[in-house]
């Protein structure tokens, strides 16, 4: 009964739902990132969270928070596939079309509510950035 | 499969597939034909008016076949197009939305309330809304789809003028439907362009389908459903109720047990994400469904629970279990063995705090 095809999602995404990767399970203190980024708001039923670790400009690691439906969930975990290990520049560049390709294409619908992980990477990025800056600056 | 979703569909009962089966082969011909095999058509059709207009007080003549609780609520909004339209906000969309649609200033009104709500049970106080439209002259319409079987039903006592039911809630088929017209009351019909219903729905009547909702009706008198909901499937929502809230930390109940249909319990689940919820437990065997927008394709989660509660993170995180003649004290265990692993599971990848213990 619960074979892939019956299921309102591709295959893909069910495995992606059901042995979601990459995910922080419980306290965030129990992985030690360098930056974290924050998308979307629990009142429109999605929100995501993406902690990274980077190392000479590399995402080495990183995790993820998900309050939302079955596709978020799916869209984020298949997100830090993508990302892991990829340099910030190119982690930049991830694309929602990038991550439907990835899950084998969402039903059209759950598009733009569901695949905002990649923008809680580009905050965390955005935020890594400015942190080092920032050091920079107050080293100077 | 624990099927805890009887209030979106039930499944067929055997006495219903029975009649249809027979139905196919003995009563295809069209039952407005002056021949025999359309007569004898015509005769069952009318054997299932008479059920239903048995069971809920009415007259034959006050009851109309549609093809669903959707048009008959259609029907009756469309029949009052220009004038004013009163409804809960608990109301089905297919009331809302054409009132929204069609409703204007003329008088007399209508009042269009259902007797209780299908996402989360709640009764609606129908006896206040009666008083106050004889007040000013005006009209009630109730749609009955949850309350058929699960309670017993008399319009002449509600002092109704429409009523809306539905087969497939009963264990009857899709696609059939009724509605009771108070013999005097305004009528327009929805589909014009033949005799069937008295002129008052054209179409071809839907022989196998009226046949199979008179097997349920039949199932339903016989039964004394009504009964069995009051007693043994009320131990089991309430049973449910009281697990949740035990063992589940974050859970909090959408329906009020005292003041709800008996076979409806909606609960919420802090920082779990509804349709998440619904598909870890569909991937267990257990079916249930959920007020979350996600599910529904919509981007507002359940106009209901928004109109109950007015916290759309509530509505988001909303389970409905809605139980049937079918369920035990088995189905119970089960959804208690996997509900609070899918729950935990949920929360501790969640970006939302618990705020409950």
């Amino acid at each position: 009964m619960n074979e892939g095809q019956d299921w309102v999602y591709s295959d893909i995404v069910k495995d992606h739902f059901l042995n979601p990767r990459n995910f922080l399970f419980g306290d965030e203190s129990k992985f030690k990132y360098d930056a974290v980024g924050l998308v979307g708001n629990p009142i429109c039923g999605d929100q995501m969270k993406m902690y990274i670790k980077v190392k000479d400009d590399k995402i080495i690691d990183l995790r993820w928070k998900t309050y939302g439906c079955a596709s978020a969930i799916a869209s984020t975990s298949a997100l830090s596939e993508l990302a892991k290990g990829k340099t910030l520049d190119e982690a930049m560049k991830i694309t929602a079309k990038d991550i439907d390709n990835y899950l084998g294409n969402l039903p059209k619908h759950k598009f733009h509510c569901s695949i905002l992980g990649h923008e809680a990477l580009e905050d965390a990025i955005k935020n890594y950035r400015s942190k080092i800056a920032r050091t920079k600056i107050s080293s100077l | 499969m624990v099927y805890l979703d009887y209030a979106a569909t039930s499944p067929l009962l055997h006495e219903a597939i029975k009649a249809m089966r027979e139905a196919e082969q003995r009563f295809f011909a069209n039952a407005s034909a002056l021949h025999t095999p359309g007569h004898l058509s015509l005769n069952k059709i009318e054997e299932t008016r008479e059920l239903l207009a048995q069971l809920i007080n009415a007259e034959p003549d006050e009851i109309i076949f549609t093809s669903g609780a959707s048009e008959s609520n259609n029907t009756v909004i469309r029949t009052f197009e220009g004038h004013k339209i009163i409804t809960s906000p608990l109301e089905h969309h297919s009331i809302i939305e054409t009132a929204k649609a069609l409703g204007g200033k003329k008088t007399p009104a209508l009042y269009s309330y259902m007797l209780a709500n299908n996402e989360i049970g709640e009764f609606l106080p129908i006896k206040d809304i009666v008083k106050k439209a004889r007040k000013e002259g005006g009209f009630v319409h109730s749609d009955l789809t949850q309350v058929l079987g699960k309670l017993p039903i008399d319009v002449k006592a509600l002092d109704l003028d429409y009523a809306t039911f539905s087969a497939h809630k009963i264990g009857g088929p899709i696609g059939v439907g009724a509605l009771y017209v108070r013999n005097g009351v305004p009528f327009k019909p929805l589909i014009i362009g033949g005799n069937q219903e008295k002129k008052r729905r054209g179409t071809t009547y839907n022989t196998v389908g009226i046949i199979g909702f008179g097997a349920a009706l039949k199932y339903v008198a016989e039964h004394k459903t009504w009964e069995i909901y009051d007693t043994k499937i009320r131990t089991l929502r309430d049973e449910l109720a009281r697990r949740i809230l035990k063992e589940i930390p974050g859970s909090s109940l959408n329906t009020d047990l005292k003041n709800s249909l008996p076979n409806i319990l909606n609960a919420s689940f802090e920082a779990a994400e509804g349709e998440s919820i619904q598909l870890y437990l569909d991937a267990e065997g257990i079916i249930v469904s959920t007020g979350s927008a996600c599910a529904s394709g919509d981007i507002k989660p359940s106009h209901v629970l928004m109109a109950k509660t007015g916290d759309a993170e509530v509505a988001h995180s909303s389970i409905r279990f809605s139980f049937g003649l079918g369920n035990t004290k088995e189905d119970i265990d089960k959804v208690m063995e996997v509900l609070p692993g899918v729950i935990d599971r949920l929360q501790k990848i969640s970006t939302l705090e618990r705020k409950k213990k």
